[in-house]
């Protein structure tokens, strides 16, 4: 029981040391910017999380992320309202995502092979339709997205929620979470319980990709910017929250508090060694070590339990 | 050496392998009891026995891939134990695998001398001597074969016929067979047939494992069956006849204790006609009806199985056709023949019928989800209240509906699997070895559960390699060989009428 509340406590712990090491840490403007910058990451993870419960990755998302911040940027860029384009940087995520879903199911080549080519692919094709240049000339009320505030509050922070709970009642209320978990567990065994398997499996990678493109639009609207060359590395970072959080790589496990929790304590272990002054090189090395630290304890626990 | 008498020396040297009273456990389960067997120079000696009854285990013992738990093990007279498969080939002790142990990647060469190739010194392989080699090899049996070939390439039987010149090209002692020839054809399994009279004839000891005892009759000098993990009989071939044998190999007190009353049977439920996926099945006809249970024996690799997988829509099959209740469907894929009201429970638990890693409740509500969901959300209290109906019905044992499936016992996690086709009731139901791995008093419950389901009006087929429980259960027994039904017979048949059509075709035409 401990050691399944492990990232929990981890991440109390964690608080409360920043608390105390360093005065800068519990002020309102910090915890607003580590909320900002957490974001973009959770949003994707949240997406992550699903898919890998159906047993799957996507390698692409740094990719989608910039299609759809790009996308969006330019849809507005033209004269499009700034809602719609948002909608539209969704869109170009949800349609990167199906197609990831459909290569994945249809060409049954392995997810991380597909994903690892999109990877190229989507970065590809925003360079080129961008010709490598940020977009810039955003309509001001834009940056609300990434940076406004509601009653003291990050506006994103409520955008997180919203998802996070969708996510949360898809998974664990919804005959489309259910078969995700039973298709990432066994996927013969959902298949011979007559699941459609391959429609699920695509809704899972369409449905992360719609969240990363909404992630590629909070990106480029904090940095008032659509960057081409947007969300390099991010893979990595969604995937770290969701193993962080308790999911399995090998399908059929993990939560969205989990995830949440497990990007929450990325956030602010970067956070705090900025604050602290520790290199950023030490940074990287010290969250490569607790996502290790992290899924090593979970299999023991389930080596014990097994 | 002057003080051993000359008739022990003689004895000793004539007697290659001795087993005797080997054991072996797989965790809870014991897959030999008391293994017994002797092979003496220049003998060729067939194992018997049925599906299960441990032969494949006793050779493991002796090529070293199994450690054995208990007896004796001489090899030449001397206590031996061996660890692994490295230290049975030391002895000069070769295995045919039934299932190809080999390196799909590599040539036809590089296997058969895979773990000793010829060297060239420091580690390197001379790469032209192999090929040579391997090519004189091949050419002195004719087989189908190029040295240079990717085994990957290779027919079942061609993969077959590189394990055989694997075992043979080390010139080894003791040679073990694993029913080698169900792959291949005539002329293939004339040349098995040749290599083996000579290897006799060099000296070196064989064991063929087998169920063909019609095609190996002059091939065999003795015989020993297997029967649940125990050898029960061994004598010279001479002195046996198919009948005996059989007798052997199925003659085992009956231990579970179940009577099932018939019923009359209602209007026909599954029709099966002219159904065929070459070269798995062929034209194969039948028909289940309400309130029965219908048998489906067979060895293994009969087809039975990819039956089972045809019909459910898993393997879209050449041709034939598949009517539930008077109406002919179309099932391409299990989603349609689970709306067709047709229910698999697959043999393989851990790979294709549970979903081991998560709760019991989820996996009885998966193939009928809506029925405790309202606009695709779940109801919870519903489904906890199914899942308690069928744990309660089905006297699953477990803590709680919340209990990861996976960590139930066998004949439980089975229950699992069949309560899944109960929340919304299917009509036909296919099982597939639904006793495998489960105990005596769990084999009841799933026979209970299975007569139930015939009660309440469903048609059942049951696929078992367990002859006395195939005698306890159905009304009658279709019997499948080599992809097509041999034969039907009534519920009271004999384990020896089975055995008749399920190996040995040519003798039950006769």
């Amino acid at each position: 029981m401990i050691q399944r509340l492990l990232p929990f406590l981890t991440l109390i712990a964690l608080f409360a040391g920043l608390s105390i090491a360093t005065p800068h840490f519990l002020t309102s403007t910090n915890l607003s910017s580590v909320v900002r910058q957490t974001a973009v990451i959770n949003i994707m993870a949240l997406g992550m999380t699903m898919i890998i419960i159906a047993g799957g990755i996507d390698l692409s998302v740094g990719s989608i992320l910039a299609m759809g911040g790009l996308l969006g940027s330019m849809a507005m860029e033209r004269g499009l309202p700034i809602v719609p384009s948002v909608f539209a940087g969704i869109a170009t995520g949800l349609v990167c995502g199906f197609l990831n879903g459909l290569m994945t199911t249809q060409l049954r080549i392995n997810p991380f092979i597909v994903t690892l080519g999109t990877l190229g692919i989507y970065r590809g094709l925003a360079l080129m339709i961008s010709n490598g240049l940020p977009v810039h000339n955003l309509p001001a009320g834009f940056s609300y997205l990434g940076e406004g505030v509601v009653a003291g509050i990050p506006f994103v922070w409520f955008l997180l929620v919203v998802c996070a709970v969708a996510v949360h009642i898809l998974l664990e209320h919804t005959k489309h979470g259910r078969f995700a978990f039973a298709i990432g567990s066994n996927p013969d065994a959902a298949l011979y319980a007559g699941i459609p398997t391959s429609f699920h499996t695509i809704t899972v990678y369409t449905i992360g990709g719609a969240l990363t493109g909404l992630a590629g639009m909070i990106e480029a609207s904090r940095l008032m910017t659509g960057q081409p060359t947007a969300g390099q590395g991010y893979e990595l970072q969604a995937i770290a929250a969701v193993v962080i959080g308790g999911g399995s790589l090998r399908g059929g496990e993990g939560t969205v508090i989990g995830t949440l929790v497990g990007a929450f304590i990325m956030g602010l272990l970067a956070n705090g060694s900025d604050l602290l002054g520790i290199s950023p090189y030490l940074q990287q090395a010290i969250i490569g070590a607790v996502i290790i630290f992290a899924v090593a304890v979970d299999e023991l626990r389930k080596r014990k339990l097994g | 050496m002057c003080a051993i008498p000359p008739i022990l020396y003689t004895v000793q040297f004539w007697m290659l392998l001795q087993l005797s009273q080997i054991e072996k456990r797989f965790g809870g389960v014991t897959a030999l009891r008391s293994g017994n067997l002797n092979v003496q120079t220049g003998e060729v000696h067939l194992l018997m026995g049925e599906n299960g009854a441990g032969k494949s285990t006793l050779m493991k013992v002796v090529a070293g891939l199994h450690q054995p738990d208990g007896g004796t093990f001489l090899w030449k007279g001397q206590p031996v134990r061996l660890t692994r498969p490295a230290d049975a080939s030391a002895l000069g002790i070769a295995m045919v695998h039934q299932e190809s142990l080999l390196s799909p990647h590599l040539t036809v060469a590089e296997n058969i001398f895979l773990g000793n190739p010829p060297s060239r010194g420091f580690g390197f392989i001379d790469r032209r001597r192999m090929l040579e080699e391997a090519a004189r090899l091949i050419a002195t049996h004719n087989f189908p074969l190029q040295a240079g070939w990717r085994v990957e390439r290779l027919s079942p039987a061609g993969k077959q016929l590189v394990e055989i010149c694997r075992a043979i090209h080390r010139g080894s002692s003791l040679l073990i067979f694993d029913e080698p020839t169900s792959s291949l054809s005539d002329a293939e399994t004339r040349e098995v047939f040749r290599i083996v009279a000579t290897l006799r004839e060099r000296g070196a000891g064989v064991i063929y494992i087998t169920h063909r005892l019609d095609e190996l009759r002059s091939l065999g000098d003795r015989v020993t069956v297997l029967r649940d993990g125990e050898t029960v009989h061994t004598a010279p071939m001479s002195e046996c006849t198919t009948a005996s044998i059989i007798q052997h190999m199925v003659g085992r007190p009956v231990t579970a204790i179940y009577k099932r009353e018939s019923l009359p049977p209602g209007e026909e439920l599954l029709r099966v006609e002219q159904l065929s996926l070459p070269p798995l099945l062929r034209n194969i006809s039948f028909s289940l009806r309400a309130g029965e249970i219908v048998g489906l024996a067979g060895l293994i690799g009969a087809g039975r199985t990819e039956l089972c997988r045809a019909i459910f829509g898993l393997d879209r099959p050449a041709s034939g056709s598949v009517s539930v209740a008077g109406r002919p469907v179309a099932i391409r894929s299990p989603r349609q023949a689970v709306a067709a009201g047709l229910a698999l429970i697959p043999e393989d638990r851990q790979h294709t019928g549970l979903a081991t890693a998560l709760p019991i409740a989820y996996n009885i509500t998966l193939a009928h989800f809506d029925e405790v969901a309202r606009h695709g959300f779940l109801r919870r209290a519903a489904e906890e209240a199914v899942s308690r109906k069928f744990i309660q019905q089905l006297r699953i044992k477990c803590e709680s509906p919340r209990q990861i499936a996976g960590r139930l016992s066998g004949g439980n996690q089975q229950k699992v699997a069949i309560a899944k086709w109960l929340v919304k009731q299917a009509r036909v139901f296919l099982f597939d070895e639904p006793t495998r791995g489960i105990d005596v008093g769990a084999k009841v419950e799933v026979f209970e559960t299975m007569d139930a389901l015939a009660r309440a009006g469903a048609a059942v087929l049951m696929v078992s390699s367990e002859l006395p429980e195939l005698l306890q259960v159905p009304d009658r027994i279709l019997v499948m060989r080599q992809g097509a039904l041999t034969g039907e017979l009534p519920g009271r048949t004999t384990q020896e009428e089975i055995m008749r059509l399920a190996a040995f075709a040519q003798e039950a035409r006769a």
